[in-house]
């Protein structure tokens, strides 16, 4: 058997997930990757069902995703506008939130919080301040540029939040890695869609993080849990479709730090 | 930036939800906009005869600029999902029609499910929102092939929309366009007044 076209059976019925598929490394998480001759590359959480060798067919099924039990309090940045990017002279405001999937805890109590904003490689410290019992990062109305910022607690769990503003006109370069301990890292940055696909990295100590596990999620889900739970590949990327309305969230956790990135969605 | 909503957005607001057949239609209008070579349309140089009166339509009244009050969207009460998309610049125009399928997805067969439901529970609130998100990705990542059908084919351009004068109905005392009345003894009679007038003869 040479190449092969894999099926995922749903119910009986057999979707193709990949055409001429040479590789597949079959993980201990229940997850199956899968790379085809041209270079196109899947994850899936499936079991193999059958194979046919005399007909190159490899047939998945479908298992249940699994129990969650990682249900560590986590923290993000969200914009503190409606459009997802600031105008010049516009006063920039980012709100601080903690809670899970992309639900605040209203009442959750935050220790030895530090931020920075990261503009073309110039970091510099910025106070996170409490308004009305929330915590908001107010950057003035001078700020401008394509802005990394972020926010380290450190708790009995290390939390890091992070999100990338576009803030001015048309900044759409100069993003590079900020060297958190655990970091998600956009591949390509731009505006974000609905009805595209995003792409992200995850990065452990400046090492690319494979076969890590990626929660995603967006602001209007009504899923209690995580609706996207991604593995990185052989490169530590992992890509969703945007399907949901607001901003999204990446969460990715190991060795005792939790780590989000907030993709804030521009029109 | 702030100007330039991506056309799946401007839909979506337009149309204020997202659904299945928004998304075709988006696939719809995208795809006319590419074949024919044309923007958005400003003054009637697109023309849309469309033959259901569906989600999508919406789609193209947004992303497309044929709108029911510019007069350059014709509808057309077959119940099908063709469309039929225009330019008077480039006298071209493509009639795209909805592939038919038998067998509907198990995704698009639980979704309809859910929809017809009156009251709908958390977690059944949560399923549909995950079907709909497993048939947008199907639906914008397919190719448009096998979606939809497609020809160009030959149109005779209506002529752009009237403007007409306006005029007071006698009965009533409202404006009316003066090419939509009647002339009676009284003077101008709207549409409205005439039916009332005939319905209460005819009583």
């Amino acid at each position: 058997m040479c190449e092969s076209n894999v099926y995922l059976d749903r119910a009986g019925h057999k979707e193709l997930l990949m055409e001429s598929v040479d590789r597949i490394i079959p993980a201990e998480d229940g997850n199956i990757f899968m790379e085809s001759i041209f270079g196109e590359r899947k994850v899936v959480r499936a079991r193999i069902k059958e194979m046919e060798l005399v007909h190159h067919r490899i047939i998945l099924e479908e298992i249940d995703k699994p129990e969650v039990v990682d249900r560590h309090p986590e923290i993000w940045l969200e914009p503190d506008t409606d459009h997802g990017h600031f105008h010049a002279g516009e006063e920039v405001v980012l709100k601080l939130s903690k809670g899970y999937n992309m639900k605040a805890d209203a009442g959750a109590a935050y220790s030895a919080l530090e931020a920075f904003a990261v503009n073309e490689g110039n970091v510099s410290q910025v106070h996170v301040h409490d308004h009305h019992g929330n915590k908001e990062i107010n950057l003035g109305q001078e700020a401008d540029g394509l802005l990394q910022i972020y926010v380290h607690e450190q708790g009995t769990r290390e939390l890091y939040a992070k999100v990338v503003m576009e803030i001015g006109h048309h900044h759409h370069h100069g993003l590079q890695p900020l060297g958190l301990p655990l970091e998600i890292i956009p591949t390509d940055y731009s505006h974000a869609r609905m009805g595209e696909s995003y792409e992200i990295q995850v990065m452990q100590n400046g090492q690319l993080l494979v076969g890590a596990e990626v929660k995603v999620t967006y602001a209007s889900t009504r899923s209690k849990d995580y609706p996207h739970r991604l593995t990185t590949n052989e490169e530590g990327k992992c890509k969703v479709f945007l399907s949901g309305r607001g901003n999204y969230l990446f969460s990715v956790a190991a060795q005792g730090i939790s780590s989000t990135f907030t993709l804030v969605k521009s029109f | 930036m702030c100007k330039d909503l991506p056309p799946l957005e401007r839909a979506i607001q337009f149309h204020g939800h997202i659904c299945p057949g928004l998304l075709m239609g988006v696939r719809v209008a995208e795809f006319a906009q590419k074949h024919l070579g044309v923007n958005q349309d400003i003054d009637e140089e697109l023309l849309a005869i469309v033959e259901t009166n569906s989600c999508g339509v919406d789609a193209i009244q947004s992303i497309l600029g044929c709108t029911f009050g510019k007069g350059n969207l014709i509808f057309k009460d077959y119940g099908k999902n063709v469309y039929t998309i225009a330019s008077r610049e480039k006298n071209s125009a493509v009639r795209i029609a909805q592939v038919y399928r038998e067998q509907k997805s198990p995704e698009s067969i639980r979704y309809r499910q859910l929809n017809s439901k009156g009251h709908l529970t958390e977690e059944e609130e949560a399923e549909r929102e995950e079907l709909l998100a497993c048939i947008f990705e199907q639906t914008m990542s397919a190719p448009f092939a096998e979606l939809f059908n497609w020809q160009d084919v030959e149109l005779d351009f209506p002529e752009k929309a009237q403007i007409h004068a306006t005029v007071q109905c006698a009965i009533c005392g409202e404006g009316v366009m003066d090419s939509k009345t009647v002339t009676g003894p009284q003077g101008y009679v709207c549409p409205d007044c005439l039916q009332a007038k005939e319905a209460s003869i005819n009583v």
